[in-house]
């Protein structure tokens, strides 16, 4: 029998201890969050603002966050696929079919003012839903892996962007899809109107909702999923559509800010989308992240490139920059992948 | 608790750099290119860079790597910088009008450098290059050659072929229509028997003009639409056994286009006949004296051309001091001996 200890009754309550967190489980607990990319971003821009005064302009802040808004989209879009396990490659070539698609029939339909700005837009978003479809299609009902599916379609779709236009832009495109793209509200972009929304109805619906637990499950483990009951194929098939979707609203912002639709835009923007999620904490294996994080990623990276311009860095060393930046979020990836799986 | 501490503090900071005056009261230039891919945008770079420091000007630098979204990014962090005047080398004729548009918002003087904008309402100054006449006279001085040797040919026609470069490109278009202006003019020596287009892409100028020197073995003229793209005719040439000085024989007649290092080798090693210069010291002159201008409030004209000059194996001593690649072999050869 254990003898109580002097002074305590047997029968008296246990003193309440007041539970201490160390700082290593503290910083255990922020890392593994999201927070810790906002904690980050702002930390980088405090540290940097005494030697590029010009990035705390408040015209400047305003740039960030209309640059971030289009990576935003297809970023967010990019995080749906990767929590499913796959990656869609053809993000890219979605934006310039879409520009195309879109310019040419705001310029050739012959709408009137207002209303070909709106069906533009509907045919881009049309565009982006039908490439994911067919992205989803190939990777769910022929069983071929989404990295080959995806590399095949952005080069078929840039191929055929630059066929279609013979690699010319198509200029003349309606005021208010320019005026919809870089102006607002006051500081309040009119962008952020539609994409914040979009934002925040995609976290719910990972979130608050059946089907975007599923994501997780599918990216966690397929298998496992469906013999769960998970309808892992019909999953997989949302979060390619839906990643089109975005990857068409971002072409929609882009193609208005150049006023042009373009066979080659959004080529080079594929690294920034795959930085932006996985400093994110969005995994590269699938079944772990969110859109808050990415929506952070895309803050961080967007600084990046703010700054480093600021800094009067040339593009080459930003390109090295953020590379060595993505590469140590994905190593980052990989040693939070196997802490849990060795918790497991 | 910590984050939310630091975005508070983030939130005081903002303003208060918002409020920092800008340092130092030099003016500040913005320089803007789409690429540095090619000598020639380098050169160009540098020089408009040297140009400004010689008026005691800042330069602001971003090369965007071929992305017009990201090249209006960088123009738009000039203008948020307040800066006293860009000069920006497009993507294209299209893409620089929100670019153009958004400095003028800020009544910033913007001179556009060797891509000539789309039609627009906007205030700029461009500083191009005429293409078409520094092409058609580069391909006239070839037919001239080519004429010289047609008593030898029996009558034959040269059979020639064209590199052309991305004609979404204004700059390229205005290269092929002068070469085409140049054959036309000498239908009676030549004709043209193939076509490449390129799209500024060494290997499908490669695989283009070797293409072209299987089907028609008989070609004796070449122009390329870009010193660039010189490697890979040299590679062709080489490859179908054609590539010999002039004065030989079977020499191919070379023309090209910039005025790159490799063009002023070629003409000391008399393997190229022929390049259209474009005079990247006077361009780079007048863009800054454009952008001064417009700050002084003075009458530019909305559109300068620079004539540039055909170099070639007659006035090459005479020329070198005018050819910009011809200047930066002679700095490394000076390097080197020193």
């Amino acid at each position: 029998m254990v003898e109580p200890a002097a002074g305590l009754d047997a029968h008296s309550p246990v003193p309440a201890i007041a539970p201490r967190i160390t700082l290593s489980a503290w910083l255990r607990r922020v890392f593994a969050s999201e927070t810790w990319v906002l904690a980050l971003s702002i930390l980088y821009f405090l540290v940097l603002l005494p030697f590029a005064p010009d990035l705390g302009n408040l015209e400047n802040l305003e740039l960030i966050v209309h640059n971030m808004l289009p990576l935003c989209a297809v970023a967010i879009g990019q995080t749906l696929v990767l929590l499913t396990g796959g990656i869609d490659l053809s993000v890219t070539s979605i934006i310039a079919l879409c520009s195309v698609g879109g310019a040419w029939s705001m310029t050739t339909w012959g709408l009137p003012g207002g209303l070909d700005f709106v069906v533009g837009s509907f045919v881009m978003l049309a565009i982006g839903a039908f490439v994911g479809w067919l992205n989803g299609m190939a990777i769910t009902r022929l069983s071929m892996p989404p990295f080959m599916v995806t590399l095949a379609t952005m080069m078929f779709g840039s191929g055929f962007a630059v066929y279609l236009t013979r690699s010319n832009g198509i200029p003349g495109l309606p005021h208010s899809l320019a005026v919809f793209s870089q102006e607002g509200i006051g500081p309040i972009p009119y962008a952020l109107l539609v994409v914040a929304p979009v934002g925040i109805l995609c976290h719910g619906f990972l979130g608050k909702t059946k089907a975007g637990r599923w994501l997780f499950a599918v990216g966690a483990n397929g298998r496992a999923a469906q013999i769960s009951g998970v309808p892992v194929k019909r999953v997989t098939l949302l979060a390619y559509g839906l990643c089109g979707v975005l990857a068409a609203l971002s072409a929609v912002l882009y193609t208005g800010r150049l006023e042009t639709g373009s066979p080659v835009l959004g080529q080079r923007v594929f690294l920034d989308v795959i930085g932006a999620t996985v400093i994110g904490g969005t995994s590269l294996f699938g079944g772990r992240g969110s859109v808050l994080g990415t929506v952070y990623g895309v803050l961080f990276i967007t600084l990046i490139d703010n700054s480093l311009n600021i800094l009067g860095l040339s593009n080459f060393t930003i390109l090295m920059i953020k590379g060595t930046v993505i590469l140590f979020a994905a190593l980052g990836d990989g040693l939070r992948r196997r802490r849990l799986g060795a918790g497991r | 608790m910590i984050s939310r501490r630091l975005i508070m503090g983030a939130g005081i900071s903002l303003p208060l750099a918002a409020c920092r005056p800008r340092t130092g009261g030099r003016l500040r230039v913005g320089v803007a290119f789409e690429t540095l891919q090619t000598e020639y945008w380098v050169a160009s770079f540098d020089i408009i860079r040297s140009e400004l420091e010689k008026n005691n000007i800042e330069t602001l630098e971003a090369i965007s790597d071929g992305d017009a979204n990201r090249q209006l990014e960088q123009i738009k962090s000039f203008v948020a910088r307040r800066v006293d005047g860009v000069i920006v080398a497009p993507k294209d004729a299209h893409t620089v009008i929100p670019m153009i548009k958004a400095v003028n918002r800020r009544d910033i003087p913007i001179v556009i450098y060797n891509r000539p904008p789309a039609e627009n309402p906007y205030k700029r100054v461009t500083v191009g290059t005429d293409n078409f006449g520094i092409t058609r006279n580069t391909v006239q001085y070839l037919c001239q050659l080519a004429r010289q040797t047609m008593p030898a040919r029996a009558g034959k026609k040269h059979k020639a072929l064209i590199l052309m470069g991305d004609l979404g490109d204004i700059n390229a278009i205005g290269r092929r229509d002068g070469f085409d202006a140049a054959v036309k003019e000498n239908a009676d020596i030549v004709e043209v028997v193939t076509r490449v287009p390129t799209e500024w892409n060494q290997e499908k100028a490669l695989a283009g003009i070797t293409n072209g020197l299987q089907a028609h073995p008989d070609i004796s003229l070449v122009f390329t639409s870009s010193d660039f793209l010189l490697p890979s005719v040299v590679s062709a040439l080489k490859n179908a056994g054609k590539f010999h000085p002039a004065g030989h024989p079977e020499h191919v007649l070379l023309g090209a286009f910039d005025g790159d290092s490799m063009a002023f080798r070629m003409l000391r090693d008399k393997t190229l006949d022929a390049d259209g210069v474009q005079d990247a010291y006077a361009q780079s002159r007048l863009v800054v004296q454009s952008i001064l201008a417009m700050r002084a409030g003075e009458k530019v004209n909305p559109l300068v051309l620079d004539p540039g000059l055909v170099v070639h194996q007659e006035n090459l001593k005479e020329t070198t001091s005018r050819m910009w690649g011809a200047q930066l072999v002679l700095q490394s050869e000076r390097a080197n001996r020193g």
